[in-house]
């Protein structure tokens, strides 16, 4: 179930301007709060969408890390790590 | 009667309206959406009828429809904030809407009901190019293809004919063409992204395949091929070919007026106009 809030969250920061900006000023205050497994907030703060990806977080959803450049993510930094679990792509029905 | 006068395939990308911004109307893109707009107007539709994924906007993992339908007086987007896009306010047809919904569900098509959503790039951006005065009511049916298991695409293909029925037993003379909304292959902010992009083409050739097959008017080798493991070996977000697929519903094995890939992006533009 935690993954699904690791997607939540994602997409919170598209649709809650409170929380993007939360999440730029001080993402663990702002993680603090959420219902996260250890290795899912540290994954979150370390910026590892590799990780993440491997848990299962949708791809799209974590687009909106970088895209708003939190978690000390930019599209640079983001598109390194996430090319980096190529090996695991999920392509199961 | 309503009749159904063209079917369109385009694709949604959402950074193409700020592209054609800053490029202009003589750009690859911008050229493409303007052959496509010149159909739908040549088709003079009283109503669209528009296959869509959302990309987790409209609806959510805590409730996700495999196939919905929105049924409203109108409706608002993008909700998701592309560049360079306006909200608009899009007008529908809840009345035609709800027959199609109950005309569907007696023919063996639940089709979840929505009735006050807003929908995002993946509706507007296509709308934004072709009917940018928003003149033309919409009713959007909402397909999911980005969160396995997807629908198969035989299933896809029947709701497109079960939702060309029922358009043909609206009783009023209606004009409706319906619209195919996605790409063939395409990786969005997964691990298959090119260096440097937000996106990615992984299957090239799928994409290719998929253009001939419409080319050739061979929906039914489509339907055989389009297997799920395929449509996600494409990308992460393959399975919008599931739009396509039910906007052939209406199509059948007619051959289209043109295909034009994009193939860098792993989509095409595509007309079907036999009024």
């Amino acid at each position: 179930m935690s993954v699904y809030a690791v997607n939540y969250l994602c997409r919170e920061l598209l649709r809650d301007h409170a929380f993007r900006a939360a999440m730029k000023a001080d993402p663990a205050a702002a993680l603090a709060k959420q219902d996260l497994t250890e290795e899912e907030r540290k994954a979150l703060l370390a910026g590892d969408v590799a990780r993440l990806y491997r848990l299962g977080v949708n791809a799209f959803l974590m687009g909106y890390l970088p895209r708003f450049e939190v978690c000390g993510l930019t599209m640079p930094i983001y598109n390194e790590r996430i090319r980096s679990a190529a090996d695991d792509v999920r392509t199961g029905h | 009667m309503a009749e159904i006068v063209g079917a369109l395939g385009v694709p949604h990308t959402p950074f193409f309206p700020s592209l054609v911004e800053r490029e202009g109307p003589d750009c690859e893109t911008a050229r493409f959406f303007a052959a496509v707009k010149k159909e739908l107007e040549a088709m003079r539709p009283d109503l669209i009828v528009m296959y869509d994924t959302d990309h987790l906007n409209t609806f959510f993992l805590d409730n996700l429809p495999v196939f919905a339908l929105g049924v409203t007086e109108v409706f608002h987007g993008p909700n998701d904030e592309p560049r360079a896009v306006p909200i608009y306010t899009i007008k529908s047809r809840p009345d035609v809407a709800a027959h199609l919904r109950r005309t569907c569900i007696d023919s063996g098509f639940d089709l979840a009901l929505t009735q006050q959503f807003t929908v995002d790039h993946s509706v507007v951006v296509p709308l934004h190019f072709m009917t940018p005065t928003m003149r033309v009511p919409v009713i959007p049916i909402f397909v999911s293809g980005h969160i396995p298991p997807l629908p198969s695409a035989r299933r896809c293909y029947e709701l497109g004919v079960a939702v060309k029925r029922a358009i043909e037993s609206w009783p009023d003379k209606l004009r409706v063409v319906v619209i195919g909304s996605g790409s063939f292959s395409l990786e969005v902010f997964g691990p298959r992204i090119a260096p440097g992009k937000s996106d990615g083409v992984p299957d090239p050739d799928w994409a290719k395949r998929v253009c001939a097959l419409l080319e050739q008017g061979a929906t039914e080798t489509l339907l055989t091929e389009a297997t799920s493991e395929q449509m996600l070996r494409a990308g992460n977000v393959g399975g919008e070919l599931l739009d396509w697929i039910a906007m052939l519903g209406a199509v059948g094995e007619r051959r289209p007026k043109f295909v034009t890939p994009q193939m860098e992006q792993g989509h095409a533009y595509a007309a079907w106009n036999w009024s």
